[in-house]
């Protein structure tokens, strides 16, 4: 299959990356400067990722609201033009299809972007779907823009340092407006995929993408990798498609409703009818609350020691009793307090987190097992891994009283 | 210790006899590869070896490898240092970041191997083979 390359594959291969194929597209991983430090420049200062290879689907016509409203879980009748929200997509069984972000462009204009390995299936449901809607006129517009992420404490500052009127960009998270950045044309939404309270994301010409990255390089970002867009979006509890949605290890199909950020994607009150998937997804809800089926919700967990185990491996309570799965896993750095460095990096300390599909009456802060292949890992159900403060975040760091021993044992560096 | 004195094995492992003990690593291309090498996990001394089974494994931020023994026997001794510190891997993997010994039951495996020049001949080959890939999808590009 010929790989797809972004507007920016040779400039990437100039700074150094290391590309890999990734669902149809060469992206970059990982720059010379390593996951670890450049999720670190998140954190601390800005980031700069090319996500020019995610799925973009556009909907346009007197139909488009309607149609939206129809095929997507929450109400796209409720965005206002310059406004964005998360949302998913889902079957009649109530699966999720995808999750994905929805921008209002224009009066009778939205743009759809979607996971890059699902825009070929989604596009196919989407047409399906869209048979009884007869003024929306559907595109696949991935290829014909460009978007940059820009993400941490100095992402603001950065671009208003490039704006005529700085005063234009956007307060609020979930906006979207189309500015001027160093004399390039563009649609800046501050929506982003990091955690990171200052979050922009950049729709461009295809033409001006790598005029625009260097400026912002040159601004003070660092260029980032998908690498550190996983570790980051797992340190913030963000799912992932394929890992918190869809198919579960054991072949089930991870109920859409375990994730919270879901609980703000699908919009189950009584005047929101008509959409595909929603009396399934009332019925979930339904059999949850009523306890006729064991509740499961995806759950950060703190893992202990160096290793977060993987996708897949089992999460069992202190009693041995099987509770759930480990569904992303991953070591994280922190930028913690230099003279003491817990772990072995001496550039930042590392500690390992996962997100698991936990039954609800663990956790959280319960103690908990992750059988990995070889070996057995402690590990906590934890409310979060990382804590919004003002403009930046800051990690929350859990570490075990070895001496206390048992489910006591868990104490958090704050 | 000198890499040409070395045996390597097709999944990047290093093996050097002394009598019956084998002392094994892994190569600095693998060390390369693999970047930002979290975690090494090493078995406990007594475990067996059965040659090209894994004995354990090496984690990076984004990756996770086995690591396979070169031949059968026992582990006699594990480098406790490097499973403290994989650092002490990436900076010296022929030295210092070497992983296991094992008391080999047959040292006659280890003709199995590559010697260095062999070794250097294969990675260059994993490499073309990448390359090859990146000339092809821009073939494919200009007929498209």
């Amino acid at each position: 299959m010929t790989l797809r390359k972004t507007p920016l594959h040779d400039l990437h291969q100039r700074l150094g990356a290391t590309l890999v194929d990734f669902a149809g597209w060469r992206m970059p991983v990982r720059y010379p400067a390593g996951i670890i430090a450049e999720h670190i420049a998140v954190r601390t200062n800005a980031g700069l990722f090319d996500i020019s290879h995610m799925g973009r689907l556009a909907f346009a016509g007197p139909d488009a609201r309607s149609f939206l409203r129809h095929v997507l879980t929450n109400d796209a009748g409720r965005l206002k033009l310059g406004q964005a929200h998360y949302t998913l997509m889902a079957d009649e069984a109530g699966r999720a299809l995808d999750d994905a972000f929805l921008y209002r462009t224009k009066a009778e204009e939205y743009i759809l972007v979607v996971n890059a390995a699902n825009t070929e299936k989604d596009l196919k449901h989407i047409e399906t779907a869209a048979a009884g809607f007869r003024n929306v006129r559907i595109r696949n517009i991935t290829g014909e823009l460009a978007i940059l992420a820009l993400s941490g404490p100095l992402a603001r500052r950065i671009v208003e340092g490039l704006l005529e009127d700085a005063g234009a960009l956007p307060a609020r998270s979930n906006r979207l407006t189309r500015l001027t950045v160093g004399g390039i044309d563009v649609v800046v939404a501050t929506t982003g995929y990091t955690g990171e309270p200052n979050s922009f994301e950049i729709f461009l010409a295809t033409a001006d993408a790598q005029a625009a990255w260097q400026m912002l390089i040159e601004a003070g970002a660092s260029p980032c990798g998908l690498g550190a867009r996983d570790t980051l979006r797992l340190e913030a509890g963000l799912p992932l498609f394929g890992h918190e949605y869809g198919r579960a290890p054991d072949g089930s199909f991870i109920p859409v409703l375990a994730n919270r950020a879901a609980t703000h994607a699908v919009d189950l009150s009584c005047g929101r009818t008509g959409f595909i998937g929603r009396s399934a997804l009332i019925a979930q809800r339904d059999a949850a609350a009523g306890r006729e089926q064991p509740r499961q919700l995806i759950q950060p967990l703190a893992v202990m020691g160096r290793s977060a185990g993987r996708t897949g491996d089992r999460v069992l309570s202190l009693k041995g009793r099987a509770v759930g799965w480990v569904t992303s896993g991953t070591v994280v750095p922190y930028e913690g307090n230099r003279t003491r460095t817990p772990l072995h990096r001496k550039e930042a300390p590392l500690r390992a987190a996962a997100l698991a599909l936990v039954d609800a009456d663990v956790g959280p802060l319960d103690r908990v097992v992750i059988e990995s292949r070889r070996r057995r890992l402690d590990a906590w159900v934890v409310p979060f891994h990382l804590r919004r403060e003002g403009t930046r975040t800051r990690a929350v760091v859990y570490r075990m009283n070895k001496k206390l021993g048992g489910a006591d044992a868990l104490y958090c560096e704050y | 210790m000198d890499p040409k004195k070395l045996k390597f094995a097709d999944t990047h492992e290093w093996a050097f006899a002394q009598g019956d003990i084998v002392i094994v690593g892994i190569s600095d291309y693998a060390v390369h590869e693999l970047h930002e090498i979290t975690y090494v996990e090493l078995p406990s001394v007594g475990d067996p070896t059965v040659q090209a089974e894994p004995f354990g494994e090496v984690e990076s931020v984004k990756t996770v490898a086995e690591l396979n023994a070169p031949c059968d026997g026992e582990i006699v001794e594990i480098n406790e240092a490097v499973g403290d510190d994989p650092d002490i891997l990436a900076a010296d993997p022929y030295g210092d970041g070497w992983l296991i010994k094992i008391q080999s039951s047959d040292v006659d495996q280890l003709v199995d191997l590559m010697s260095w020049e062999q070794y250097k001949l294969y990675i260059e080959e994993e490499a073309e083979e990448e390359e090859d890939e990146e000339e092809e999808d821009e073939d494919d590009l200009d007929e498209a």
